[in-house]
């Protein structure tokens, strides 16, 4: 699954382990997640959108 | 010698967890090296009663009940282990979780094949019991554990 999740943290000068930190998941979850390596679950990709302020779909995509 | 250090660590992690050291990510990365510590610790508690049994069993213990007794002694300390992994696991992330589910799904089917052939190669060749009894292949189990963890923590690195 594609995603936009390391242009949105580049916008906020967001370093990985700030993300995982808002997130409360490890660095290597996010770096597996923008690297398109794991896909997270409905909840947590949820809890992206909201941290962003988007739309679930705006940031993931099949 | 560790006690005070692990203390010291759980102490951080507490006050992590509530916010007043860091967020909730500092929070996950202290209980995530509280917990290898830990894990590590009571590992190598249950390793040196385990060999420890080992040795006075080989030395000859002649009543059956002491012996049966020494055989049981490391069984509470490999169960406090396996409850600190546990715990442990319960404290991963998603990701992290998935990784330990992908290693374990690689050390029991291929524990079970290795089983099956041994058992096999038994019955065509017949082992020496001294090398292929319970008492030594046990210990492929964790390293069965140890290779699907490389190989599932390689996978989304």
């Amino acid at each position: 699954m594609k995603n936009r999740l390391k242009v949105l943290r580049a916008e906020r000068n967001w370093s990985q382990q700030d993300l995982a930190n808002e997130l409360g998941v490890s660095r290597q979850t996010i770096n597996a997640i923008e690297t398109e390596k794991y896909d997270p679950s409905l909840p947590l990709a949820f809890k992206i959108a909201q941290l962003f302020a988007r739309a679930v779909e705006d940031i993931f995509t099949p | 010698m560790l006690t005070p250090l692990l203390h010291r660590k759980r102490k951080l992690a507490n006050e992590a967890s509530k916010g007043v050291v860091g967020e909730m990510g500092d929070a996950v990365q202290q209980t995530r090296q509280i917990y290898g510590a830990r894990l590590l610790v009571r590992g190598l508690l249950w390793i040196s009663v385990f060999l420890l049994a080992r040795g006075l069993l080989e030395l000859g213990i002649p009543s059956s009940p002491a012996r049966i007794a020494v055989a049981l002694l490391p069984t509470p300390f490999f169960g406090w282990y396996l409850w600190t992994w546990m715990k442990g696991v319960s404290r991963m992330d998603e990701m992290q979780r998935r990784i330990e589910l992908e290693a374990l799904g690689f050390a029991f089917p291929s524990a079970l094949l290795v089983l099956a052939t041994l058992g096999l190669l038994d019955v065509a060749t017949t082992f020496d019991a001294n090398d292929f009894s319970i008492r030594n292949t046990w210990l492929m189990m964790p390293m069965l554990y140890y290779i699907g963890l490389w190989l599932a923590k390689r996978r989304y690195q």
